[in-house]
């Protein structure tokens, strides 16, 4: 899958994107803030989008927001969240998107987005 | 300021002095009243000496004793007209005496009403002050006691019971207005108190509540950096950015194995704080014991095999309900069973048995035939960090010392017990002992004799169920 990562933190951007890449096989673009994040999402396509909860110039729920508004078509979004953003998480369910909290094991994320997308093509069809 | 013991002392002092200052006044009395009826009796006497005296005879006796009564007088008037009729008496002139004598009686007569109505005023004065020795002093004494009732006994009562709504429920509690008086000082005090146990609570709150908050900021900032750490271990070790060296491997299977382990602590350690100071929400419900205790042995399905260790399951036939959080009910049975399996030999069983107990409580029994624990050891194992001789445990996982201790406090949140039956060389019987249990509402409809196996788990349900 051709995947958008939107992440500010260095470490986990360079983590994420060696765990997709050499054990998912799947092909990463970055974005290292929201606007960026949106930018792109808005000019390309995408098989999944990973929005990370925090981000400077624009949080995730942001771009999610409008990303969800200008796409009606938009593809399948995982929000990365943290604890705090718990007041967010019906906003984000009502959207439309999935969700993985932080901390998470890199090592089960390739499953979780796996049985993620499986659930979105049974919807989907 | 106007003291209660400045008023009490002023009605003391009215009580005792009205009491004695009539008691004297009637006293007094009495003494004049004696003195006149003395007096009375005297001139009695002499009146009669004098009345009798033979006119036309001289007695030198007689003589004598009315000079000698004469001199006793203290009277002027009466010694003087006395004198005259010694002196007629004296001269042997019956004329002269009998005039004298007339006089004298004629005096002593007036004396007489006189005296009479002396002592009768008198016995007036006295019955009045006598009177008032008692009744003033009585009056006082009751100001008293109305002034102890009004000024000490209620007050006192009124603040006590003000105490006792404080105790009761502080938040509804209403500070009185001192009086001014030492009961006012006692109020004041009081209401100093009160302020100030108010304030230590609401402090105590905020303690409470900033504690919450850290340990979630701080659970959630332990856990973070792990992220990284796991993801680059594990990137590495399995091999996609290049083959590693057999030693590169050990090492990096070290760091994993150890941030893992951190990871457990740091999650125990969180769970114990949480736990301890009751800020964790136990979300009680009825659950089927068996399902929970299904799916917590098939999690330690993997520990058992690796150990070469059997797990038995031996429950009643029909099915239980018990009133617990899930979760934290799993928790717990993980926990002990996790522990059997790690200080259980190769090739042993390890048996957890559900029963009533004497009282009718429900019982879960984890027996292990494992070294056994020391009596000196058995309340210890059940405190933070503490881990018995760490060399008779597997090297499989090496477990945080917190185990028990989180059991332990879990237990005791449901209102439940644990304990050890255990002695060395005899392998250990772990037993939670839970209240709140029932008889399911539905039977299940399968539900056999058969012992099944899953895996190496044996399942057996006994005939003979409690």
């Amino acid at each position: 899958m051709h995947i958008l990562l939107a992440e500010d933190d260095k470490n986990i951007t360079l983590i994420l994107q060696l765990v997709l890449e050499k054990l998912g096989k799947h092909q990463v673009t970055l974005a290292e803030n929201g606007q960026v994040a949106l930018e792109k999402a808005l000019n390309n396509s995408y098989d999944l989008i990973l929005l990370d909860g925090m981000m400077p110039k624009m949080t995730g729920l942001e771009v999610l927001r409008t990303i969800s508004k200008e796409l009606p078509q938009r593809p399948p979004v995982i929000y990365l969240s943290a604890k705090t953003d718990q007041k967010d998480l019906d906003e984000i369910k009502t959207l439309g998107a999935g969700h993985i909290q932080k901390p998470f094991d890199p090592e089960k994320i390739n499953q979780k987005i796996a049985d993620f997308m499986e659930g979105e093509s049974k919807q989907a069809s | 300021m106007r003291t209660l013991r400045s008023r009490f002392n002023i009605l003391f002092i009215l009580v005792i002095g009205s009491g004695v200052i009539f008691s004297l006044a009637a006293v007094d009395s009495y003494d004049r009243i004696s003195e006149a009826q003395d007096s009375m009796d005297s001139s009695f006497q002499l009146r009669n000496l004098v009345g009798q005296l033979p006119r036309y005879q001289f007695d030198k006796d007689y003589f004598e004793k009315l000079k000698t009564l004469r001199n006793q007088l203290k009277d002027e008037n009466r010694r003087q007209l006395l004198t005259h009729v010694i002196a007629a008496y004296g001269s042997r002139n019956p004329q002269l005496l009998s005039r004298r004598a007339e006089q004298y009686e004629s005096f002593e007569q007036k004396q007489y009403k006189i005296i009479k109505e002396t002592i009768s005023a008198e016995k007036q004065i006295l019955y009045r002050n006598g009177t008032l020795a008692f009744a003033l002093p009585l009056f006082f004494i009751l100001l008293l006691i109305g002034y102890l009732k009004m000024g000490l006994f209620n007050p006192l009562k009124r603040l006590s019971d003000r105490m006792l709504d404080f105790l009761g429920d502080k938040y509804s509690f209403k500070f009185m207005i001192p009086e001014d008086n030492e009961i006012g000082d006692l109020q004041r005090t009081f209401n100093s108190l009160a302020q100030r146990v108010l304030n230590n609570m609401d402090e105590l709150k905020d303690l409470d509540r900033a504690k919450s908050e850290f340990l979630s900021i701080a659970s959630h900032e332990l856990r973070t950096p792990m992220t990284s750490i796991k993801g680059s271990l594990s990137l590495l070790k399995s091999g996609v950015l290049g083959q590693l060296d057999k030693s590169s491997l050990r090492l990096i299977r070290i760091a994993e194995s150890e941030s893992d382990r951190l990871i457990r602590l740091i999650n125990d350690l969180l769970d114990l704080a949480k736990i301890e100071s009751r800020s964790l929400a136990l979300k009680k419900d009825w659950v089927p014991l068996d399902s929970l205790l299904e799916k917590s042995l098939e999690g330690l399905l993997g520990l058992a095999e690796t150990a070469e260790v059997r797990l038995k399951l031996q429950t009643f036939k029909k099915s239980i309900e018990i009133k617990v959080d899930a979760d934290r009910f799993q928790q717990i049975i993980t926990n002990l069973v996790s522990n059997a399996i790690k200080f259980s030999p190769q090739g042993s069983e390890v048996l957890v048995h559900v029963h009533l107990n004497q009282k009718g409580d429900l019982a879960i029994d984890v027996k292990d035939q494992g070294p056994g624990i020391a009596i000196e050891d058995q309340e210890l194992i059940f405190e933070k960090f503490r881990q018995t001789n760490g060399t008779q445990e597997s090297q499989l996982v090496k477990g945080t010392g917190l185990g028990l201790a989180i059991a332990k406090a879990l237990i005791f949140e449901h209102g439940g017990m644990i304990g050890v039956q255990s002695a060395p060389g005899q392998g250990s019987t772990f037993y939670i002992v839970l209240k709140e249990w029932r008889k399911a509402p539905v039977e299940p409809i399968v539900f056999t004799n058969k012992s099944e196996t899953v895996n190496e788990t044996t399942k057996t349900t006994p005939r003979a169920a409690a």
